[in-house]
């Protein structure tokens, strides 16, 4: 057996031979490297189409509605629910070809309103949440149709994620129908809206499962 | 292992397509350089999700001529002390209260220095038969010997043994290319296989 085979037969387990200390200590790091289970592992299904859908949600520009009108009385306010109409209606066509398209509305105490999108985990879930900003911070109205209700230790969590990855956790819920979630931390810092599956395990970080995600645009 | 030209401009523009042909090619590397640098499945497929993210917004400036993986896995090695960096601060809200030695006060992930042979070796390990690569797993990941192989996949022991030989053989021979090709080594390497 040459020096080769001794180096090979030393990595797949054999006795190290005639290997001197300098030989066994290189093919040592690259067993503990094959030993470390994180060179095995793989990543959940449906990672592929988590990114996929991150990537389509920036691809596509957000869609800003006409900034709020400053004259209020009744005759424009009419008519203002009219072209607000017309733009959830616009948005609404746009949100069945795009896939996490973000949606955008500022209409003074009406709040902001942001359009969310589902991913691959839960394809026929759809949803929007308005935003108030209140002095004790951030009231978000959240509605979402179409997730399965969560309980018996499984529950949906709410996030703001900033533009380097940062998670503000901003409450918990069964299910999406008229829930109340609160923040303190700037919309424009924070301009995603994340929501994700979670479970009482004890970890404190997001499960990465997202469900529903939407941007808003703070320009 | 290459994504073709016309698939990285693809990419770039965001097209869903090409953006599954990337992940198909390098997201098993890019998620083994996230999970080994963080340890947790749920925080490697965040920094997965954004190293995949961060590779489009930056991929105008990308060098066709350049391979993607490396590139990517540049990336995915900076998404992961950031994240990284994140959780230990996260976990230690009063770093006043933490000691010196607290891994919050340490700037880099552990091991992270050795992210690009992790990378290498995977991608030897995903180029090996299917037989022999679930042969190499049985014993080095789960420490199973070559008679507890024999009896796991009902096949004769020597069988194992030649099998085994075969894919330390070429694995060595990847192992050979990582050494030349990281400068760890300014030799010629010193394992010569024909695998």
């Amino acid at each position: 057996m040459n020096s080769d085979d001794d180096r090979i037969s030393y990595l797949a387990g054999d006795p190290a031979g005639d290997l001197d200390a300098d030989e066994q200590a290189e093919l040592d790091e690259f067993r503990a490297l094959l030993a470390d289970p994180s060179l095995w592992v793989e990543p959940a299904i449906d990672l592929e189409a988590r990114i996929v859908s991150a990537i389509a949600a920036e691809a596509q520009p957000p869609v800003t509605a006409r900034p709020p009108a400053k004259v209020i009385n009744l005759d424009a306010r009419r008519r203002r629910v009219g072209r607000i109409g017309g733009i959830v209606a616009a948005v609404a066509a746009a949100a069945i070809v795009v896939v996490a398209l973000a949606v955008v509305r500022q209409d003074g105490d009406q709040g902001t309103e942001v359009a969310l999108a589902p991913t691959q985990l839960v394809p026929g879930a759809s949803g929007s949440a308005r935003v108030f900003a209140e002095s004790s911070g951030l009231r978000i109205e959240l509605n979402a149709t179409g997730l399965p209700r969560r309980d018996g230790g499984l529950y949906y969590q709410a996030w703001l994620k900033d533009a380097a990855g940062n998670l503000v956790p901003i409450g918990t819920f069964h299910d999406g129908d008229h829930v109340t979630l609160w923040a303190g931390v700037a919309l424009a810092d924070f301009p995603t809206l994340t929501v994700t599956e979670e479970q009482a395990d004890n970890d404190q970080g997001s499960s990465g499962r997202r469900v529903l995600l939407g941007t808003v645009e703070t320009k | 292992m290459a994504v073709e030209a016309e698939t990285i401009a693809r990419f770039r523009d965001g097209d869903p397509e090409a953006v599954r042909a990337v992940y198909r090619e390098y997201g098993r590397l890019v998620y083994s350089v996230a999970h080994r640098a963080l340890g947790s499945r749920e925080l490697a497929e965040d920094a997965a999700q954004q190293t995949f993210v961060q590779a489009w917004r930056a991929a105008s400036s990308f060098d066709p001529g350049r391979e993607l993986g490396p590139w990517l896995a540049t990336i995915a090695r900076r998404v992961a002390i950031d994240i990284h960096r994140r959780e230990q601060r996260r976990e230690h809200d009063h770093l006043d209260d933490a000691a010196p030695t607290e891994r919050a006060l340490i700037a880099e992930p552990p091991d992270i220095e050795r992210t690009f042979e992790a990378w290498e070796l995977r991608r030897a390990l995903d180029d090996l038969p299917p037989d022999e690569r679930e042969l190499v797993e049985l014993n080095h990941l789960q420490g199973l010997t070559h008679t507890e192989i024999a009896e796991r996949l009902g096949v004769p022991v020597g069988t194992v043994k030649s099998r085994s030989f075969r894919a330390h053989r070429r694995l060595a021979a990847r192992l050979g290319h990582l050494r030349e090709s990281t400068g760890r080594e300014p030799n010629e390497p010193t394992i010569r296989t024909d695998g």
